[in-house]
């Protein structure tokens, strides 16, 4: 019986069509499987599910035949849609119990009936043949504990349609057996589960029927997950016609002194045996799932994390970096940061000053900075770097995304740095001042500079990079040497995460 | 049946509240060792807890906003404000005092009230609302009788603030039922759980149904109530009042739920404990008095205290991160 279709979803952000006619189709009592690569539309479509998001275009119908209107969570969840997400929702300092029946909270004169609401949480806990004790405070739980707290209050609103973000990705795997017990048991009670995970062993263990996200379309939809074969899922999550822009870079001296090099690191945040080397006009690219410690990796590099093991040179030297601001001025590393938002531009400020700061001490004279010399500076990095800007002092967050990375940029390369860390450079950039900010970092490269690159659009990496490191799980599971053309590399890469996986797992 | 191995919690509470209930008393046992016994005398012990009355209730008032993670500057001149508002209604309104009583306590919560649609519909930070609030009453407190002191009025309602059952003073009676409302409107109330559970986690509490915005309005019309109490306490107790009142509770304000145990990015909080915390500061307060301490000390004492406790509690999530981290 078929419990829930979400048909030709449409919905659009600035620059960028996340869901293009993506059609989710669920029969209850069976265990549905949700693929994608990063950035496929897997956490839009589930968005739009549970009534976080509203579709631009399409429709949800439920399983009684009407249409479904979320207008906010709330409507989902009375809708018969529960969902478990990636990022615990549960109140720390309320019990198991009161966790469980939080959405809906039986009361007698106003105040919580305590009976009654021990009684819905152990229901819902023996549903997942669960023992908890419901009088624990949730922040004394252990995440395996949390997630099934989150999946019985999911329960407890009546859920037909349960969506399970990623549950098993800070499980132990004794942990994630005990899930797939529980999962099992309610696709036996006529549920239907919507699993979304990385892991392929997984998928492959439970669930039933599968639909594959490509950018933002579903390249399978609703297909039974034992007409295909591993190699098969992963051609169509990858799929072949991505397009690959050729860019003339000179060939690296193999033979050069690495500018960076990491030998057996490992850090607080739990990266371990973490070698590699980053030689000058050679742009190293570090390919993984999000969550897989890239740029963990970079952040213990600059010193805003602990390196508990292994050694950090920089042209050859051992060196001990304490603070970005030692790695800046000291050894000349630079970070473009991902989040240009929130740490790479400062938005209220006008171009002159977000791109002066890193280099205020070296224009200062006896502490005060003259305006022309940096109106100067900008002059320089705009030619440079093709900025489109109405005048130096213009505000950054007045830029368009484009402009606005390139001004996070040019800061670093104002600072002269020679090693420079770019994190997801064009993450909602559109497609034409991508390709020139790609042109931009091959350039720059060429000019000498020894890039680490991390990106999770893999045709983006390998456009740019000259070899490719593969992570999982904050370790290096392999390396792969770029020949810039799609399919065999992208596919190479691919089989290295899920190969890698499938030992952990 | 699967059982998963539960872990005792780290930190519980009620830890806390006992370490205050054992300072209180061993604090107290000094106190009445070094000072021949002078602190366990009847009139003492009255006065100890006649003027303890004001510190919980501007304690408590404190904590219902910290619940929902806010902070509300306003809770010392508000007291003030609503005690000459309430003096002014029986002398120069001559309201009966009852009446009086009510409507001081109205007041209270009617700016409890604006603080709270302040903080949403604008969605300036709490601090700064109460901040700009907090000046604008320091004012009125002043507009109601300039610096004049309001006196001889209500004998009745003097003689009840001042009276005692069983040796008990009657305020301290009073601010006790008080303190227990709201420890069951935290504990068992629907609404006082949709503050915690708004102020423990306002993603959760939203996709559980529960609206951030009016837990933010509910906790500072609760805070503003609890204000008034103290301010109508103040004038049964002292049976003069002026617009100087309230000047000296906005630390203690912050000290009791602090020392107590409040969570300051809200979610958890603690009648028992912000009440303890208020004796013991209470308790200095005494101290300093049998001792003939310069008072500046004693603010000196009380802000070191605060920050010792803010700063075990960082240290506390600091090690529980740690330890949870993979």
């Amino acid at each position: 019986m078929t419990s829930f279709i979400a048909e030709k979803l449409v919905k659009t952000f600035p620059g960028v069509r996340a869901l293009d006619e993506a059609t989710l189709r669920l029969e209850s009592g069976t265990v549905h499987a949700l693929l994608g690569e990063n950035g496929a539309g897997k956490s839009t479509l589930i968005k739009i599910v549970t009534g976080v998001y509203q579709p631009d275009a399409g429709r949800i119908v439920l399983a009684d035949g009407t249409e479904g209107h979320f207008s906010g969570p709330q409507d989902a969840q009375r809708a018969g849609i529960g969902v478990v997400h990636q990022e615990r929702n549960l109140i720390p300092a309320f019990s198991v119990a009161e966790n469980i029946a939080l959405q809906a909270v039986p009361k007698r004169f106003g105040f919580v009936d305590k009976t009654a609401m021990r009684d819905i949480a152990r229901r819902c806990l023996s549903q997942l043949d669960v023992q908890l004790d419901i009088e624990a405070q949730v922040s004394t739980l252990s995440v395996a504990q949390m997630q099934l707290v989150e999946i019985a209050k999911a329960l407890a609103v009546d859920s037909s349609v349960l969506l399970l973000d990623e549950p098993t990705a800070s499980l132990t795997s004794d942990e994630a057996d005990h899930l797939f017990a529980v999962i099992r048991r309610l696709r036996a009670a006529g549920k239907a589960i919507v699993l979304v995970s990385h892991k392929l062993e997984e998928v492959f263990a439970i669930a039933d029927t599968v639909t594959v996200l490509r950018d933002g379309r579903s390249v399978a939809q609703a297909h039974k997950l034992s007409d295909y074969t591993r190699e098969q899922i992963v051609d169509l999550m990858v799929g072949r016609a991505q397009q690959v822009v050729e860019l003339d870079k000179p060939a690296v001296d193999p033979t050069a002194k690495p500018a960076l090099e990491l030998t057996d690191v490992a850090t607080e945040l739990g990266h371990a045996d973490i070698s590699l080397a980053v030689r000058p006009g050679e742009i190293v690219g570090m390919y993984g799932l999000v969550g897989a410690g890239r740029s963990e990796l970079a952040r213990a590099v600059l010193g805003l994390d602990r390196i508990t093991y292994g050694t950090v040179a920089v042209h050859g030297k051992p060196v001990r970096i304490g603070s970005v601001r030692e790695a800046l001025h000291r050894y000349r590393i630079g970070y473009v940061t991902e989040n240009r938002k929130e740490e790479g531009v400062f938005t209220e400020q006008p171009i002159t000053r977000n791109m002066a700061v890193t280099v205020w001490r070296r224009l200062a004279r006896l502490g005060m900075i003259r305006q022309r010399d940096e109106t100067d500076l900008v002059r320089t990095y705009v030619d440079r770097l093709g900025m489109r800007i109405s005048g130096p002092t213009q505000l950054a967050g007045q830029l368009s995304g484009g402009n606005q990375q390139k001004l996070s940029l040019a800061k670093w390369l104002a600072a002269d740095c020679d090693i420079l860390v770019i994190d997801e450079p064009t993450v909602g950039i559109d497609v034409r001042t991508k390709a020139a900010f790609h042109e931009l970092i091959v350039g720059l490269a060429g000019s000498g500079l020894a890039i680490l690159l991390i990106t999770s659009d893999l045709p983006e990496m390998i456009t740019l990079a000259d070899r490719i490191l593969v992570m999982s799980e904050y370790r290096i599971v392999g390396e792969v040497p770029n020949n810039h053309r799609y399919d065999p590399t992208s596919q190479a890469v691919i089989r290295l995460i899920h190969a890698a996986e499938a030992v952990t797992t | 049946m699967t059982t998963l191995n539960l872990t005792k919690p780290r930190f519980s509470l009620r830890g806390t509240e006992f370490t205050l209930a054992g300072i209180a008393i061993v604090f107290y046992a000094i106190l009445a060792a070094t000072t021949h016994g002078s602190v366990l005398s009847g009139g003492t012990i009255t006065a100890i807890l006649q003027f303890l009355a004001v510190p919980m209730m501007v304690g408590l008032s404190q904590m219902a906003v910290l619940a929902v993670g806010q902070m509300n500057l306003s809770v010392g001149v508000l007291t003030g404000f609503c005690a000459m508002v309430c003096a002014w209604l029986m002398v120069q309104v001559g309201l009966p005092a009852w009446l009086a009583v009510i409507c001081g306590m109205l007041v209270g919560a009617g700016v409890g009230l604006i603080n709270g649609l302040l903080v949403v519909l604008t969605r300036i930070n709490g601090f700064i609302v109460t901040l700009a609030t907090m000046t604008i009453i320091d004012g009125l407190r002043y507009g109601v009788h300039g610096t004049a002191t309001y006196q001889g009025y209500a004998p009745g309602l003097v003689a009840l603030g001042r009276g005692s059952i069983l040796g008990i003073p009657g305020v301290f009676l009073l601010a006790v039922l008080v303190a227990v409302a709201v420890a069951v409107f935290f504990r068992r109330a629907a609404l006082g759980r949709q503050l915690l559970a708004s102020g423990g986690n306002p993603f959760a509490a939203r996709l559980s149904g529960v609206s951030n915005d009016r837990a933010l309005v509910i906790a500072h019309l609760i805070s503003g109530l609890l204000a008034g109490v103290a301010g109508v306490i103040t004038v049964a107790l002292s049976g003069s009042v002026n617009a100087t009142i309230g000047d000296d509770l906005l630390l203690p304000s912050f000290a009791a739920p602090i020392i107590g145990g409040v969570a300051l990015v809200g979610g958890v909080v603690s009648v028992v404990g912000t009440c303890l915390a208020a004796l013991i500061i209470r308790l200095v307060d005494v101290a300093q008095a049998q001792y003939s301490i310069n008072p500046q000390w004693v603010d000196l004492i009380i802000g070191a205290v605060v920050l010792g406790a803010v700063l075990i509690t960082q240290l506390r999530v600091v090690r529980r991160r740690r330890s949870t981290s993979p």
